[in-house]
């Protein structure tokens, strides 16, 4: 039990390094930091200096290093615009954020699961079809022509609600639908799917062979085994809360975390993107770190160890 | 007397596997100090349960996997390490076929072009004529024209297995390693494939390795056979002397479950206890727990070989003191 | 596993059952709306009625129905339907080379993964689950502000998209190819690795590789022109699905056309190739079994 956590932690410790590394090498890649800072037109003696001031000159595992340790001190750098620290300017766009892609979690819960759940067991029915076309066309409608949509039908030709911005409840109300659509058709399609793979199982036809109750199988047997591949694609949900709607404040000037990111790469800020590239990998880290966890509640075999399989 | 073409001396090979899905990573003996040798143009059959290491011997014995100790050679030098260009050279001398033909074959090419597929590796011939030599090869196999042009899902498994047999033999190998080659065929076929396989050693001078199960076919084919337990053999040597007068108690087992027409009553030794599990060797004799005749040096101490005068070997403590039993006859 | 490997070994190998079965009407129809979507992008020189960027300053926001543009014009007085004829072909050039790019990249990697094993395989495990973990768009706008949005390397970008799946595929049936079957004979004649990968496992696993890219092929077009939508992918003066419903949507209300006529075009398109790729797999499933 504590050998799976520990190898699970040190999983995601190596995998915020790895997001590092990939920011670094990018970094680097990008071209010489002292002259996209400096200009061209610099001198050369100017440019040592300030490749000396900021470490430039050493050799590439020593910056490799540093870089490492100042992003350990939250020292991410500071945005190109305005000067402030750019960790900071990310922070402070969280909650608007979060305003939007927590109402649309909860949305996508409360749509996706009951509704693949009920097409798995009602398999070939009416509604069975019907989520199904409803859950192709939600991932094949890319979000940015959903929001589009519906701020043609209800903002501009009846004009219930704001196109766009800030403002009361009644600017929530449009991107929260949005992003909920879209993932509620992603996560019934998925449970659908589990559902059934469950439900094929040799154990829950020998369930209601021995002549349990159907439902009684279903709750007891087929659910708790359907949920553990859920709490995947869930997790993922949860990591992405940060930054999983970027095109979506972008569509309705929603001035959040995915609005910041748009701009800040159109301008080349680079302080800024890095913040958020690290903040949701962290993000998605910790959500994958929970629901190995949960993984571990869910799956007495994973915690005790005794599927007798190596692979 | 003919030279060895294939020696085993004193093999062993483990696998690291973890006990659980996260726990401690244990050593199974697969193969434990097997030595082993098969003469020119005869049969060495190779017999034990499933996870008596039997098929990882085979494996060994072509080189497909290296043992952790102990020597393997080929017309008396050792072979060179897998998938090297020297290896590949050596797959045109030693050939296998498999239990399960189906798997062994590709599904999407034609049965001529799989045959001659060795010729074109190992680049034997003009190449206008290799489909020539492996419609002929087919042909001794029993296979026509027709049979050459379909896939391998068209045939039946006797056809599937004769054309793995073709692959095999159209680069004349002189060692042939035949895993359960005919286990997974029905009983009718059975004795077809056995006898096609008996007919080519005679022609092509082949030797075989026979890994079998299955008693009736050793009897048949093999000159001489070892008896597997756990990684270990327990007695070797002629194999019309084992099986009509077999000494080691697992070998008198194995014969007595051998259904035989006509005789309704035999003693059967009915093994008991846990099937053999090479993760959980046990101590001593790993065949103490299930032995009928077990002592109480047999838990602690491992039997050494014991060559008897008719020239077997036998790791038994018992062998000395025993009682030859009656002929049971397979 | 070994016995996990032989249970999904036979189910492969067992025959095919080729029944006749008419093709859902749903499936015509998406195999019409792509070939029809194909033509148009190799074609677009010959049957636009204008060039994309060509001027008609007096028709400027012309309503669709004009008599000289079918679809209409933009704020510069483009004509929509040639626009959208030539978006079709980068869309299409920039989702074609990336899901071959990606399905190359990952199968390459899948194999490297199972030939090696040990450590290389490892590492590539590792880096698939990172790919897999992190959110695509995110990675990908970080790439963009680093690098710019030339087309080439946003192909190159867009062609990191999914390949972990092919890794995962590549290298398990391998795998299974490699322990107890065709591929493991194969080697055991004698042949080279490149031969065995090639020639062997590559045909054998093609049919299912070729599903995944069916299936990935609509969520890179997807994920192309979010990011052309947002400004970061495709760049003017060249013209890509994504941007021009980005850059229509600001005459939304005086010119709706202008946007729905490719965001229209983008939901047939993914929605087509996404109905084709699920009943292709259900087929090989269904093949399978």
């Amino acid at each position: 039990m504590f050998r799976f956590f520990a190898i699970r932690v040190l999983r995601a410790v190596l995998t915020v390094a790895l997001v590092v590394t990939f920011a670094f090498i990018v970094l680097r890649l990008s071209g010489d930091p002292a002259r996209s800072i400096m200009g061209d037109d610099a001198s050369p003696e100017a440019m040592t200096a300030f490749r000396r001031e900021w470490g430039l000159d050493q050799p590439l595992w020593m910056q490799y290093f540093h870089y490492f340790a100042a992003i350990f001190e939250g020292e991410l750098g500071r945005s190109m615009r305005g000067g402030v620290p750019a960790l900071d300017l990310v922070l402070e766009r969280i909650p608007a954020t979060l305003m939007l892609t927590l109402p649309a979690f909860l949305m996508k819960l409360a749509i996706g699961i009951p509704a693949g759940v009920y097409a798995a067991l009602y398999r070939d029915s009416v509604i069975d079809r019907a989520v199904m076309v409803t859950a192709v066309a939600g991932y094949t409608v890319p979000s940015f022509v959903l929001g589009l949509v519906l701020v043609q039908l209800l903002a501009i030709w009846v004009a219930w609600l704001p196109t766009g911005g800030t403002g009361g409840l009644q600017h929530l109300i449009l991107p929260i639908i949005t992003l909920g659509v879209g993932g509620a058709a992603v996560l019934a399609r998925f449970v659908r799917s589990a559902m059934l793979e469950v439900l094929g199982q040799p154990y829950i036809r020998a369930a209601s062979a021995k002549g349990i109750p159907w439902a009684s199988v279903v709750r007891g047997h087929a659910l708790p085994n359907a949920a553990i591949p859920t709490v995947t694609i869930v997790g993922f949900m949860v990591g992405n809360l940060i930054a999983g709607s970027v095109v979506v404040e972008s569509v309705f000037s929603w001035p959040g975390v995915g609005n910041l990111l748009v701009v800040s790469v159109a301008a080349r800020d680079l302080a800024v993107v890095q913040s958020i590239l690290l903040l949701v990998a962290a993000a998605m880290v910790f959500s994958n770190l929970i629901v190995d966890f949960l993984y571990g509640v869910l799956d007495p075999r994973l915690a005790n160890g005794n599927t007798g399989g190596d692979h | 007397m003919t030279a060895n073409i294939l020696e085993l001396s004193g093999i062993s090979r483990s696998y690291s596997t973890r006990q659980g899905l996260f726990g401690k990573r244990v050593p199974v003996r697969a193969v434990d100090d097997v030595s082993l040798s098969l003469q020119e143009g005869q049969t060495l059959a190779l017999v034990g349960e499933s996870g008596s290491g039997k098929s990882t011997t085979g494996r060994i014995a072509l080189g497909l996997e290296r043992p952790n100790s102990g020597h393997v050679l080929f017309r008396g030098s050792e072979l060179p390490p897998a998938d090297t260009p020297a290896w590949r050279r050596m797959r045109a001398q030693m050939q296998m076929i498999y239990q399960d033909p189906l798997a062994a074959l590709d599904r999407r090419l034609p049965i001529l072009d799989q045959t001659r597929e060795p010729l074109d590796i190992h680049d034997v011939g003009p190449a206008s004529e290799r489909n020539d030599k492996a419609l002929a090869m087919l042909d001794a196999v029993g296979l026509n024209a027709g049979h050459a042009a379909s896939l391998p899902s068209q045939l039946s498994g006797g056809q599937r297995q004769r054309a793995v047999l073709a692959r095999a033999l159209i680069m004349k190998p002189s060692l042939l390693v035949c895993d359960e080659p005919v286990s997974a065929l029905d009983v009718s076929i059975q004795a077809q494939v056995v006898n096609l396989l008996m007919d080519l050693q005679r022609d092509l001078q082949l030797s075989l390795l026979f890994i079998s199960h299955d008693l009736k076919v050793v009897r048949q084919v093999s000159q001489r056979m070892a008896v597997m337990y756990l990684g270990r053999i327990v007695e070797y040597g002629e194999t019309r002397l084992l099986l009509s007068n077999s000494v080691h108690p697992y070998t008198r087992a194995l014969i007595s479950a051998v259904p035989v027409a006509g005789r309704r009553t035999r003693e059967r030794i009915i093994l008991t206890g846990e099937p053999p599990n090479p993760a959980a060797r046990p101590a001593g004799c790993a065949f103490h727990p299930r032995c009928p005749i077990a002592r109480s040096e047999c838990a602690n101490v491992s039997p050494a070989f014991t060559t008897l005068p008719d020239g077997r070997s036998v790791a038994c403590h018992a062998v000395d003191g025993h009682p030859p039993i009656e002929e049971v006859g397979v | 596993m070994d016995m996990m490997e032989k249970v999904s070994e036979t189910a492969l190998t067992k025959p095919k059952i080729t029944k006749q079965r008419r093709l859902p009407v749903s499936v015509i129809l998406s195999l019409l709306w792509t070939g029809v979507v194909v033509l148009v992008a190799v074609l677009a020189n010959h049957i636009a009625p204008y060039q994309y960027t060509a001027l008609d300053l007096p028709n400027r926001l012309a309503s669709p129905f004009h008599p000289k543009h079918l679809l209409g014009t933009d704020e510069l007085g483009r004509d929509v339907l040639s626009r959208l004829i030539f978006s079709v072909r980068i869309s299409v050039l920039v989702a074609l080379g990336a899901t071959v790019i990606s399905a190359c990249f990952g199968t390459a990697m899948g194999f490297a993964a199972a030939h090696f094993r040990g450590r290389v395989e490892q590492s590539i495990l590792m880096l698939a689950d990172f790919q897999a973990a992190m959110p695509f768009l995110i990675l990908s706008l970080s790439v963009l502000a680093f690098f710019g949005n030339a087309l080439p390397l946003f192909i190159g970008l867009m062609g990191l998209y999914g390949w972990e799946r092919y890794a995962r595929i590549a290298r398990g049936l391998a795998i299974a190819a490699s322990a107890q079957g065709y591929a493991g004979a194969v080697r055991q004649l004698g042949a080279s690795p490149s031969l065995v990968y090639l020639r062997h496992i590559l045909p054998n696993i093609s049919s299912t590789l070729i599903v995944s890219m069916t299936l990935t092929f609509p969520e890179i077009i997807l994920m192309e022109s979010s990011l052309s939508f947002l400004g970061l992918g495709v760049q003017p003066p060249m013209t890509s699905l994504g941007n021009m419903v980005g850059y229509g949507r600001e005459y939304m209300t005086r010119a709706p056309w202008i946007m729905f006529a490719p965001a229209g075009l983008i939901v047939m398109t993914t929605l087509s190739i996404s109905l084709l790729g699920d009943w292709l797999r259900d087929r090989l499933e269904k093949g399978l079994q």
